[in-house]
């Protein structure tokens, strides 16, 4: 589950990108983020990987307080999450299959089954024929699909998604996105940021939109754009306030939650 | 860390290495002439060090006893010498017969000037001293003058305060030389090493973003300064053999090798020339570019 509680984000810039922002979404959901450019979805998504840290406020999964972890247990949450990005971001000198096992290898999997856990997950994105080619040597779908094998190989339970259609045509979108949709069925939650509204309204998942740092509306079984009869006026956005736990009873709440596990056998630096 | 990783990162590294030839060459040149400054002023100053002492060795006080003293004022002297190991390094008496014997070699072919010389009557008995540092001439000049049957004590006061002097000067002035030599090779190899780092900060991100701790993406790079480190340590130390053997067979053509002004061999500087340059140039090599890949893995 990830729990988001009054999660304000201002830059070292003074710019507000997250004004307050409280949502939960539970295990297994399929979730679009969307929002214009510059709504703050995109800080969101960032405080979920923590390549953010909220100002104010906190962002829990499992329990876990991962906007107050420290610097070093990044790295092994980031280990838990499967990370797709609009432009691939595959080591153009790996191969497809070292792109892959690079996510196994640097939590220490043994060879023999980092090849195994590799094949499968080729097999998932149905481009096992392709283990042994060079990233650059692949159409921009097919590099995506690496990216999810990629996101795919520690068996993340959760998969956030940033654009991952954004420079991929329709037909190719739709794969990817099929793709994402079945991970989903198999139990993986799946946190999508798109811009895509005619995938959105097709796939009719759940929908935040974020607007101005606000989430603005938060629909099940929802398209690109508001229904009448659920979004918010405008006028009311400033004044949305949604159901929050208050901040005293959550920092009792976080004295009792647990460290956050290192993953045994693996030696974390402490970053400077 | 595991074994395999340890693995990957020398492969890496190795790769590393390979993929930007221009920056490693440039790498490697910088770190050896560095290296090569060090190991000549390390060769510089441990011949200071080595002639100064040996100067310093050199008997620069003489006791004169006086015409007529007893034997218990000898041997005063001679249990004073005894209990002072810490300054007195040796000492050596010479009879008036050993002096006149001295004297006779030393005047050579006109040696018969002294065939009736009654030396008994006019030479004294003499003890040449050595101290184990010049500093402590003063003190031990002060104490022989203070025993009885002592005619008068020679020192060299200027040429010992200089040798003092000198010495702690090439000392100070060696850790200070390796001290700015060590910043500036660091800060070069730092900033040479961002050149092929920024070209793989794309990859160092996708590291973070899959979970790579900090030490696993630092660590081939690490090793990667490491054996340029190393490659140019053992250069450097080959140049600086080559060139001190080629210079030491001139400078000592016609010295002795037992004079004061003797240089060192390289066979006895070897061994601590390549230690200097191998532990300078990895820890150069390898700093360096772990500094220089610190600011990327902050994702």
């Amino acid at each position: 589950m990830i729990r988001f509680e009054n999660v304000h984000k201002t830059y070292k810039t003074g710019t507000d990108a997250l004004r307050g922002v409280t949502f939960t979404i539970d295990d297994g959901e399929f979730v679009f983020i969307i929002g214009k450019s510059g709504s703050g979805k995109s800080t969101l998504m960032k405080c979920i990987t923590r390549e953010e840290r909220p100002t104010e406020g906190y962002v829990i999964i499992d329990k876990f307080v991962i906007s107050k972890m420290s610097s070093a247990l990044v790295p092994v949450l980031r280990r838990q999450i499967g990370i797709i990005y609009q432009d691939f971001r595959l080591i153009e000198t790996k191969s497809v299959e070292e792109n892959i096992a690079f996510a196994g290898e640097i939590i220490g999997v043994p060879r023999k089954k980092l090849h195994q856990m590799v094949d499968i997950v080729l097999g998932a994105v149905g481009l096992r024929d392709k283990a042994s080619s060079m990233p650059l040597e692949l159409s921009g779908g097919e590099q995506q699909r690496v990216a999810i094998a990629r996101a795919m190989l520690n068996s993340p339970k959760l998969i956030v998604a940033d654009e991952p259609t954004g420079n991929l045509d329709p037909e190719t979108s739709e794969s990817i996105m099929a793709l994402l949709s079945e991970i989903n069925r198999n139990g993986t939650t799946v946190i999508v940021c798109t811009h895509d509204s005619n995938m959105v309204d097709r796939m009719k998942k759940r929908v935040i939109e974020v607007d101005d740092g606000l989430i603005v509306r938060d629909e099940h079984g929802s398209g690109y754009t508001a229904e009448d009869k659920t979004a918010l006026p405008k006028s009311m956005i400033d004044e949305f306030v949604p159901e929050v736990i208050s901040l005293s009873e959550l920092e009792e709440e976080e004295e009792t939650l647990p460290e956050f596990p290192p993953n045994p056998g693996e030696d974390e630096e402490e970053e400077k | 860390m595991s074994f395999r990783a340890l693995k990957n990162s020398f492969k890496e590294g190795l790769q590393g290495i390979v993929r930007h030839p221009l920056v490693t060459v440039a790498s490697i040149t910088t770190i050896l002439l560095m290296l090569l400054l060090m190991s000549v002023f390390f060769i510089f100053s441990a011949n200071a060090r080595y002639i100064m002492k040996k100067v310093g060795q050199q008997p620069p006080i003489e006791v004169y006893m006086k015409l007529g003293c007893t034997q218990e004022q000898m041997d005063m002297v001679v249990s004073y010498l005894q209990s002072s190991p810490e300054m007195i390094k040796g000492y050596r008496g010479f009879s008036p017969e050993q002096n006149y014997t001295r004297f006779r070699t030393e005047l050579g072919d006109s040696a018969s000037i002294l065939d009736d010389f009654d030396y008994n009557n006019y030479l004294p008995y003499t003890i040449t001293i050595q101290l184990t540092d010049p500093g402590y001439a003063d003190e031990v000049v002060l104490r022989l003058r203070a025993i009885p049957g002592i005619e008068k004590v020679m020192q060299e006061s200027n040429v010992m305060k200089f040798l003092t002097r000198a010495t702690k000067t090439v000392n100070i002035a060696t850790v200070v030389a390796f001290a700015v030599l060590f910043l500036i090779s660091l800060f070069i190899i730092s900033n040479m090493v961002r050149i092929s780092v920024y070209s793989r900060s794309t990859e160092i991100a996708i590291m973070k973003f899959v979970g790579a701790t900090n030490g696993y993406i630092r660590l081939p790079y690490i090793v990667e300064g490491a054996i340029v480190g190393t490659v140019s340590a053992l250069c450097a130390w080959g140049i600086t053999y080559l060139a001190y053997t080629e210079i030491y067979e001139r400078a000592m053509k016609n010295v002795l090798t037992t004079s004061v002004y003797a240089l060192l061999p390289m066979r006895s500087l070897s061994v601590s020339v390549l230690i200097l340059c191998l532990a300078s140039g990895i820890v150069i090599g390898s700093v360096g570019s772990g500094i220089a890949v610190r600011k990327y893995v902050k994702v």
